[in-house]
């Protein structure tokens, strides 16, 4: 065992000195380590918008040469919605971890919210075309703390793409600075009244349960109920 | 959070560095090693003063008759401080044996039953053991050859859990493990601000000298302490000097007496408040007694913070559920999800060196590196039950309401 310890008490400016260099090299260590995992997510989010971005383009390419395709050809390739929706979640996670990387962070929401209108506008051309019968929800929400039901209407909203994983749901933040988004907005007319559902061409104001939506929408009871495992949520 | 963060483990590391610094100078040989001359050695007192400790008090005695020391230098002064068991009638069995002498007074709390002795006492060195612990033969010897050093006013052993039974008693081993560290470190810092119950000793002479012992907010071990210092002498540690102590059994106990600890604290703090950041103190003044009060809002703030994130996840799900019907437990499928913040790292990290310290603590006290098996109980508990006895504490020492002993 240890022999018996004292000391004198003068401050030892050395250990001091040595104990903040070491305190200060964890420190760094520990924000650079953080960091690098939000960039590489940051990278991760960035490819898979490139992908949809690629898929996008490539179905308008299709898109323009239908005459020399077959409609299956088409709805082969179309995006998935559980790759919106992945895109979706991974950016509210990064929003709900706080302000680093924030400008990035909205930047990367803004692509999302181009790539969610193409990608609505193009299916809605593609079903006119092929005469498919697509459901489109487009919701909207606040995440500035004046909307007391959209994590609600989020939960719900989630609940079902994954119930019914063929059904498009595109989630646009009301207050994002697009101006597509906010054309997208004034076309619709859809009021700061949020959450808001805007389906076939109707807005929904205040929260809509499942039920509710279910009787806005009967035809979901003809799409089949999903199998698969469950998807991320969309966003709040 | 950054700052608390960064002061917990300023202050981890800080002690650390200290303790490798020491053992640096010791494997040199310079370290402060002392030989027992068993010829000359000082005359001693143990006071073990009682209030209802009839239950224990036999067992305790035993330990101090058993104690390898010269009988005609040591003497044991039992003071009963007016129990209304049957712990004087305990005290007065050991009458036979010429070393133990007993005293019965009216109940005035620790402090006046250690004054008592104290006045009735003519040894150089005493000493004081509750009676709910008991000390290995040789922990004297470990003990007083520390006083060769005439500046040593006072030295502390090493406090070990007394047969720990229960999760929350196997869980104090491993907080007493911490503690053997800090002691140790706090020692090679000149800083050691508690000289605890179980079985200090004082230079009779400066305790006469300062006064003798006061109430010390129900914490004389405490304020006896923080006046020594004050006064400029040194306190070291002996925790080859082993002393085995009861520990609470319940929550409640185990409550009730960081309460009282906890509330002494800071109450003493505030009364020697002319130390906290004072150079003249040193290290004490600088780093220890800064950093163990900023330990304390460090302590309340993370738990507050744990507190605040758990609640919000919980209504999370009752909303999740009163909104969808289904519950879906918290899992993640992508790495992508990982909690990767910087917080989270410093978290891990300063776990990481509180398990190093344990088992340095578990090496000062035992010369076995391994850490207590409940360490990980430790670690993922003790950081919800302390805030809850400090912020009482906190609140009670705002109001100076008191603490009583039981």
């Amino acid at each position: 065992m240890e022999n018996p310890v004292f000391n004198t008490r003068g401050a030892r400016w050395r250990t001091y000195a040595i104990a903040f260099f070491i305190t200060a090299f964890i420190f760094a260590t520990a924000l650079y380590a953080s960091n690098y995992f939000n960039t590489e997510r940051m990278e991760d989010i960035r490819a898979t918008q490139d992908t949809i971005s690629t898929d996008i383009l490539s179905l308008e390419t299709q898109f323009d040469l239908l005459q020399e395709h077959s409609c299956e050809d088409i709805s082969e390739n179309t995006i998935l919605p559980s790759e919106l929706r992945t895109l979706a979640s991974q950016l509210s996670h990064m929003e709900s971890q706080g302000a680093r990387n924030w400008d990035e962070v909205i930047r990367l929401k803004r692509l999302y919210s181009l790539l969610e209108i193409k990608d609505y506008l193009l299916m809605k051309q593609i079903a006119a075309k092929c005469n498919l019968k697509p459901v489109f929800i487009l919701y909207f929400y606040s995440n500035q703390g004046d909307c007391e039901n959209c994590e609600s209407q989020g939960y719900v909203l989630t609940e079902l793409a994954e119930n019914y994983p063929s059904v498009r749901i595109y989630s646009f933040d009301y207050n994002l600075d697009v101006s597509a988004l906010q054309t997208l907005i004034s076309i619709d007319n859809v009021e700061n009244k949020l959450p808001a559902l805007l389906i076939n061409g109707k807005t929904y104001y205040g929260f809509q349960s499942i039920e509710d939506v279910e009787r806005i929408l009967p035809q979901l009871a003809t799409l089949n109920p999903a199998t698969s495992t469950r998807a991320t949520s969309t966003k709040k | 959070m950054y700052v608390f963060l960064f002061t917990v483990l300023y202050f981890e590391v800080f002690l650390l560095v200290s303790f490798l610094e020491r053992r640096r100078v010791s494997s040199t040989g310079s370290a402060d090693a002392s030989i027992v001359d068993t010829t000359n050695l000082p005359r001693v007192c143990v006071v073990v003063p009682c209030f209802n400790e009839a239950r224990t008090l036999r067992t305790t005695l035993h330990s101090l008759l058993g104690l390898e020391y010269p009988k005609e230098k040591l003497e044991i002064v039992v003071v009963d401080d007016g129990s209304i068991d049957d712990t004087l009638i305990v005290a007065r069995s050991f009458e036979h044996d010429s070393r133990v002498r007993v005293f019965h007074k009216e109940n005035g709390g620790k402090h006046t039953a250690m004054n008592l002795a104290l006045l009735h006492t003519q040894a150089e060195l005493i000493g004081c053991l509750d009676a709910d612990s008991i000390v290995a033969k040789d922990a004297l010897l470990g003990i007083i050859p520390v006083f060769e050093n005439k500046k040593v006013a006072a030295v502390t052993p090493g406090i070990h859990v007394r047969e720990p039974r229960t999760l929350l008693q196997h869980m104090q081993k491993v907080e007493y493990r911490l503690s053997l560290f800090n002691r140790f470190a706090f020692a090679t810092l000149g800083s050691l601000f508690i000289t605890p119950g179980p079985f200090s000793f004082f230079r009779t002479s400066v305790v006469r000298e300062l006064g003798g012992w006061r109430h010390g907010h129900s914490t004389e071990d405490m304020e006896m302490a923080l006046r020594i210092q004050a006064a400029g002498h040194l306190i070291a540690n002996a925790p080859n000097a082993v002393v085995h102590t009861d520990t609470p059994a319940t929550l409640i106990g185990l409550s009730r007496q960081r309460i009282r600890w906890s509330y002494g604290w800071l109450r003493n703090a505030i009364d020697y408040r002319r130390m906290i950041g004072n150079t003249r103190f040193g290290n004490l003044g600088l780093i220890i007694l800064p950093s163990a009060l900023l330990s304390i809002a460090a302590g309340i703030f993370f738990f507050l913070s744990a507190v605040w994130s758990i609640l919000q996840e919980i209504i999370q799900q009752i909303t999740r559920i009163e909104v969808t019907g289904v519950l879906t437990p918290p899992t993640i499928t992508d790495v992508f999800y990982l909690n990767t913040s910087a917080v989270l790292f410093l978290i891990v990290v300063s776990m990481i060196l509180i398990v190093v310290l344990i088992s340095i603590g578990s090496f000062v006290g035992t010369n076995s590196r391994r850490p207590p098996l409940a360490t990980p109980l430790f670690l993922l508990f003790y950081g919800f039950l302390a805030p809850l006895w400090l912020s009482i504490a906190l609140v009670r020492a705002a109001f100076k309401t008191g603490v009583r002993w039981r």
